[in-house]
């Protein structure tokens, strides 16, 4: 369980890698016939006391998968600590989502795959429990 | 008893080196993790803007160079374009033709980047005055914006009454309201009583074949120069990156342009 943890985590950072390059080089916020506009990463939400919001994904993802591979070796106390962080996760995810549906009105499709990436790792984690306490 | 416990630390010692190991790998795998992930992170943003920058242009040398970070600076030439497909003519044009700086914006009034860059080419076009001409061709994202079409059908319908500009600008200027409207017609029908045109003729006009002919010929002209996203900007027939739109860099690849005319 804390393997696919850690491979989803992995994703999960090359996914907010991605993000943060798009953000930080502009790349991704002109309109195009295909994609629309990066309306989100070129909103006022995109940005956390002037850090990109994809860069602090990709240090979460990148603590999921140190204490998900940690846990996998044995280490209890990592397997402890994944719990809340990625319950976080899960609820910041919702929050984009939301700020996405109908505050932005818009969607990145990268965001989206980010969220649905710690959906999983939240379902991970919640069988993991499950698996442990039976 | 020294060869005894000699013996015995070599026996030990490989299922030590072996526990060492096991509970070393894990910091061994994150740490490489961390460096591919920074590695990655540091090559891809220092090779954009390489990528975005010179392609074999005849254009003035300048001091700057593409290797710059992007967002600090200019590019130093910018990549030459095909003349491409006419557009619709007349074309909507401020300034005149003999200008040295000739611009072309391919825009969509419902793109939010088209909308922030429009102060931008006020502000151009007030400090340029007579040595930048603008021009400004129709490029709505359909489907990707509801409202595009009819949009650039509003203001072209404008321009047959010779208020194109007043309509681009009322547009522009008030994007966030309509956008999000579900019946912009109403909405435009006003923005054309408040410039002054005969609001009957002009919705005759919104969905004339005329009007719609001269979005498609733009979006032909488009097509032909390889725009695939808004704005697009060529000055002289070659496109200025979009990371080089923000004021102080078109300011300085305006200026290299007017010199080397000069």
């Amino acid at each position: 369980m804390y393997a696919a943890a850690a491979v989803l985590a992995l994703l999960g950072l090359v996914d907010a890698i991605y993000l943060t390059i798009e953000h930080v080089t502009g790349q991704s916020v002109r309109c195009t016939i295909v994609a629309g506009c990066s309306e989100v990463l070129s909103s006022s939400y995109a940005v956390v006391a002037g850090i990109p919001l994809a860069m602090i994904g990709a240090a979460a993802y990148f603590s999921v998968f140190s204490l998900a591979t940690l846990a996998a070796f044995g280490y209890r106390v990592a397997g402890t600590l994944l719990t809340p962080l990625i319950v976080a996760m899960f609820l910041v995810s919702l929050w984009l989502i939301y700020l996405q549906a109908f505050v932005i009105r818009a969607f990145c499709q990268f965001c989206l795959l980010s969220a649905a990436i710690t959906l999983l790792l939240f379902v991970v984690v919640l069988m993991a429990r499950r698996i442990k306490s039976v | 008893m020294a060869a005894i416990s000699s013996a015995h630390w070599r026996r030990l010692w490989p299922r030590q080196s072996e526990t060492f190991m096991k509970r070393l790998l894990p910091f061994i795998i994150i740490l490489a993790v961390l460096g591919v992930a920074l590695c990655s992170a540091w090559y891809l943003t220092r090779s954009i803007p390489a990528s975005t920058t010179v392609v074999g242009s005849q254009s003035a040398p300048s001091p700057s160079s593409g290797s710059q970070p992007r967002g600090s600076q200019p590019p130093a030439t910018l990549p030459v374009a095909n003349a491409g497909a006419p557009g619709a003519e007349p074309a909507h044009v401020l300034g005149p033709a003999t200008a040295p700086a000739r611009l072309e914006e391919f825009g969509d009034f419902e793109c939010p980047p088209c909308g922030a860059f429009h102060p931008i080419l006020e502000e151009m076009h007030k400090e340029f005055g007579d040595r930048l001409q603008i021009t400004f061709r129709e490029f709505p994202l359909v489907p990707a914006h509801q409202h595009a079409l009819a949009a650039a059908s509003a203001a072209e319908a404008a321009g047959m009454q010779g208020k194109f500009w007043e309509m681009h600008d009322l547009l522009y200027e008030r994007q966030k309201i309509w956008k999000t409207e579900f019946d912009v017609r109403p909405i435009f029908e006003g923005y054309a009583k408040e410039i002054g045109i005969d609001v009957e003729r002009y919705k005759r006009d919104v969905s004339s074949d005329a009007v719609a002919l001269r979005i498609q010929k733009d979006g032909s002209r488009g097509h032909s120069m390889g725009v695939k996203g808004t704005p697009t900007v060529f000055l002289n027939g070659r496109e200025v990156p979009f990371e080089s739109l923000p004021p102080e860099q078109l300011r300085v690849i305006i200026q290299r342009e007017i010199e080397s005319k000069k």
